[in-house]
Parts: C-alpha cells; structure tokens; sequence
C-alpha cells in the first residue's frame, strides 16, 4: 500500500455513463486480481473521502486503468477528470481474489460495473491453466461492459440482459446452470450476488468467492464504515465479531462467509 | 525546535495525537509508519463487554467531510489489555484509552480495568458519542456529567481527560462540571450531529438515520468551542476537529490547545499524522518560533501576562 500522486493518461467511454481512466502511476503497480485503490480526485472540499474502486485492465507495469459508473458525487468528481489531470491514489488494498492451484473450470459472473476487477483474475486464470467462461449481466445491451476485452484474454463470454436486448432475457446468474463451473467468482449488485449465493447453497459449490463494495472512508481498516454482516462470527470476538470489515477482511469473501 | 508539549501532567513529545475511532489501536497505522512518531494515540473507543457496532450503512458523505455512524464497535476490556496494549507498549508514544459505556457501571468498569496498566498514559472519557444508545446522556446535563467524573475520579490516579460534545447549548458549562468534578483536561471535539439523505431509497443514507459530521468542515466549530474553553476554565484542552495540515494544528495551538489529536485526515491521508508533525516543526520555524510552547503562549493572553509580570 502506498499513496501516490498519478496522472490521467487516457479517459475512454466505454458505455454511456460509464468512464474507465487509464491512470499513469510513478512506480511499477502489482495489484493482485480483485484489489482495490481509493481514488481522490479534487481538493477535498466537494468530494472529501476517497471513492474506493477495484483496478480494471493493466497497460505495462505503471499503467492500470479504472472503470466506474458515473452516479454520485465521488464517481462525478472522477469522471470530470481529463488526460494530463492529477489525483491522489492509495493502493492497492484488500485481499483479492484466491486463485486454485491448478487448472480448473471457472465461471465469473459479472453485473453492471463489477465487471472490472474480473478482467484482472480472467487474465491471472488463463495465465494458470483454466478455462473462463465470462457471464457478463446488465439493465439493458449498452450497460454489458467487457465483452471483447475479456473474450480477448480468451474467455468464453455469454451475456444476459433485464429487458432481453441481448442474450438471455433475466438474470446473469441464470447462466450458471449451463456453466458446469467447479469454481465461481462473482461481482455485481447485492440481488445479484445473493443469487450466486443461492446457486452455492443449492449446489454445495464450495468454491464461489464474491466480491464486496460498501461505502467506506479510508480503505485500509481503521474507519470500520464498510462493515459487512459475517454469517459465523468468531466466538472468541463476542459480538465484536458480528461485522467483518469489507476493505480490510474482503472484498473478496467466501460465499458462505457474509450476509448482505 | 521544541515540539515537547504538556496537558497537565502529561508530557508528549510533539503535540499531535491520533484521534480516537479513526485509528482503531494502531495496527493499520503501524504497517505504514513508526507510531513512535506521535505524540500520543488515543485509542477506539473501549468497552466492558465487546460491542458489535451499528448495522450498516455507517458512513455517508458530506461537502468538506463526512458523517460516520460506527456504533463503537469494538472488542472490549478484556481483549484490549490482552491484544491491544501491549501491541501499543511497543512504541515511544502515549497512549490514551478512550472509555465508553452505557451506564455509570460501564464506563467504572473500563476505568478499574485500565488503571494501573502498564502503557497507558491517561484516560478520554467519551460522554460524547452520537452514534450509540444514551451516547450523549452525560453530555446533556452537565450535573451528570459532573458526577459520573467524580466517580471515575475515585477509581483512578491516571491523568483523566473529557471529551466535550459540540452538540450541547453550552459546552463551557459541561467543561466546567467536569473539572469541578476532578478531570484534568478537556478534548474538543467530538463529531456534530448530522445527516444526509438518499433520495433514490427516500431515506437517510446511514442505517442509524444520523451520523457524526467531521472533517474540515466542523474545523470553525471546533476552533471556536476550544478556544472558549480553554479562556473560560482553568484545564488545558487537546483540540481537534477538521484538521488536516500542520497550519490547521497551530490554528488549534493558537486557539488555546495544548495538543492536538488528527481524526478524519487519516482516511484521506492514512500518512497525515506524521505530516502534519513535519508541516507544524516547518510553521513554526517560518513564524520563528522555538518551541509549540512559544507559539501558544503569543496567542493566549493569559499566559502571556504569567510569563511577563
């Protein structure tokens, strides 16, 4: 973990709504799959806490780029950003996501904008030897984010969309009854992990990591803002360990970990 | 440049703390830099037994800051002095321990569970939480404030420190309950009571409805109700509220704090503390000061008239 001043390389519209920020770091940046970086564009003043986002695609050691959904004041202030502006980033943090051993077969369930960080792990599979079939979810076919690019690190991309624009008509995670996946990896809004849940608990399919956001002010574990209900707290903790903290003990987690 | 600095009988090495709930017991911290740094941490709140916190969402932004709505989450006495201290011993610096409680009991208990302790430095007594049940309870009334002081007064010989809520008509008269009653320092301020709503849901964006708003916004709010407390009564004060740079701290010093505690700042800046040390030395110098005790005693009257009779 460090905190750098960066510099906007590139800032691409990938969807309407939606900006992914190439970013320019100083130093060689080796996030692993899943972890994050809080971004502070700005002085301060309109947008004072960071907005925590995980990275998306990595351009040669000191290049990672960021893909949001424009919809509040944090997302806002970054998406006024142009190349050659500056802004401060801390990372990378949290724990991403495990990879097998060996080669296996996984799904990776992506709704909306928690497309980006598979994009990362998509690589990180192919890279040890598994086969990735990408189920990409979104409202409606111009929301479907990723596509060529995780179809280019040579996973198999299906889509699903709310209103059937495009692929099937309903949930991504409808998808995950053809997948034949031994192992799943999920990031989207919480209906939508709730459902792999579900899927993991009918299944017995141990091996389905999901990735968390919360609203969070620091990012690295002392602000316990992004706290997250934990299924079996540790009984040593008391009640203290009634929350795990999403920053610091995720974002990635177990299916059978947290409740939401 | 002479950064030592005392509030009563404590003696810090420079004048900035870590504030309490915004730097749990110094874990995280230590990973990036040498706590031995600080002058003081003052410790996450701890009580009795473990306290789960409130359910989410706890923080919510705000123009200039933020509001949180923890709950004082946080493990308890018991693993406190077993995990947390002794952790915290290993550094240079002083530890303060923030007490919270529901009840008289609650806060006696932590007190008598702390005192005498290896590593602690001095007590914050946190009357001033907004975020849990009967948080502000002590902080309505100044006579019940003043009475759950003399009780802890009873308990223990550890310099005792209140921390005084903004969120009260009169807080010179909640500081003056306090010290009648034996506390022998003030900490100002605790969060302001706030809120900020989702119009989406139609709701408070904080699971608890309120939060507490910090950061540089409640900075003026902070300066004011420091300064009249430490013209107003005879304790020294630790300032804090919005400060993110070493200006902000000196600014706090001028106002009549004897130290400084960083809160909010960390969050933006987990590295602010140890900054802001190196920003207030810089300051100083360009103001020519020789020591922190200097630059308070220019702007503070009534210690001006003591060293020039």
């Amino acid at each position: 973990m460090r905190r750098q001043e960066v510099t906007v390389a590139e800032r691409l519209v990938p969807a309407e709504g939606h900006v992914e920020l190439v970013l320019a770091f100083p130093e060689d940046e080796e996030p692993a799959p899943g972890q994050f970086y809080m971004l502070a564009p700005g002085d301060g003043l309109d947008t004072y806490l960071p907005r925590a986002l995980s990275f998306y695609r990595v351009f040669g050691p000191r290049r990672l780029s960021f893909l949001f959904h424009v919809v509040g004041p944090g997302t806002q202030a970054l998406g006024r950003l142009r190349p050659r502006d500056r802004l401060w980033v801390t990372g990378p943090l949290g724990h991403g996501f495990p990879l097998p051993e060996a080669g296996v077969r996984a799904a990776l369930v992506g709704g909306g904008v928690g497309v980006p960080p598979l994009w990362s792990l998509a690589r990180a599979l192919r890279q040890g030897g598994s086969e990735v079939v990408a189920l990409i979810g979104a409202r409606t076919k111009s929301g479907l984010l990723g596509r060529q690019e995780l179809a280019a690190l040579g996973a198999a991309v299906r889509v699903a969309t709310d209103d059937g624009s495009l692929g099937h008509p309903g949930a991504v995670t409808d998808l995950l009854a053809g997948a034949g996946a031994e192992r799943i990896y999920a990031c989207g809004p919480e209906p939508m992990l709730r459902a792999v849940q579900a899927h993991a608990a009918r299944t017995g399919s141990g091996e389905t990591y999901l990735s968390l956001e919360a609203p969070m002010a620091c990012g690295y574990g002392v602000c316990l803002g992004c706290a997250v209900e934990r299924q079996k707290p540790d009984p040593e903790l008391g009640a203290y360990g009634a929350y795990a903290r999403v920053c610091r003990d995720g974002p990635v987690f177990r299916w059978d970990e947290v409740t939401f | 440049m002479d950064l030592t600095t005392r509030v009563g009988d404590l003696l810090f090495k420079n004048p900035v703390l870590t504030a309490s709930g915004t730097f749990g017991y110094g874990r995280e911290a230590a990973e990036l830099y040498d706590l031995s740094l600080l002058g003081g941490v003052m410790v996450k709140g701890v009580s009795r037994e473990p306290w789960p916190g409130n359910a989410p969402v706890r923080i919510a932004r705000a123009p200039g800051g933020m509001l949180n709505a923890i709950g004082l989450q946080n493990p308890g006495l018991e693993h406190f002095l077993r995990e947390d201290l002794p952790f915290l011993r290993r550094y240079q610096t002083q530890v303060i321990v923030n007490v919270v409680g529901h009840d008289e009991e609650g806060f006696l208990s932590v007190v008598r569970g702390v005192d005498g302790q290896a590593g602690v430095a001095g007590i914050e007594l946190n009357i001033s939480c907004p975020n849990v049940r009967d948080g502000l309870m002590f902080s309505q009334d100044p006579e019940r404030a003043g009475q759950l002081v003399a009780r802890v007064r009873r308990e223990t010989s550890l310099p005792l420190i209140v921390k005084i809520s903004p969120n009260v008509t009169d807080p010179v008269a909640l500081g003056a309950a306090c010290q009648a009653a034996g506390a022998d320092a003030l900490s100002a301020i605790n969060t302001l009571v706030g809120m900020a709503i989702d119009v989406e849901r139609r709701r408070p964006v904080i699971g608890n409805a309120t939060g507490g708003l910090s950061g540089p916004a409640v900075k003026p709010v902070g300066l004011r109700i420091v300064y009249d407390l430490a013209r107003r009564l005879d304790l020294p004060v630790i300032g804090m509220g919005g400060i993110e740079t070493g200006r902000d701290a000196l600014e706090y010093l001028m106002a009549g704090a004897r130290a400084v505690a960083v809160g909010t700042a960390v969050f933006r800046d987990p590295w602010a503390p140890p900054r802001i040390v190196r920003e207030l030395e810089a300051e100083l110098e360009r103001l020519g000061f020789g020591s922190v005790e200097e630059a308070w005693a220019a702007a503070n009257p009534e210690a001006r008239k003591v060293e020039t009779p």
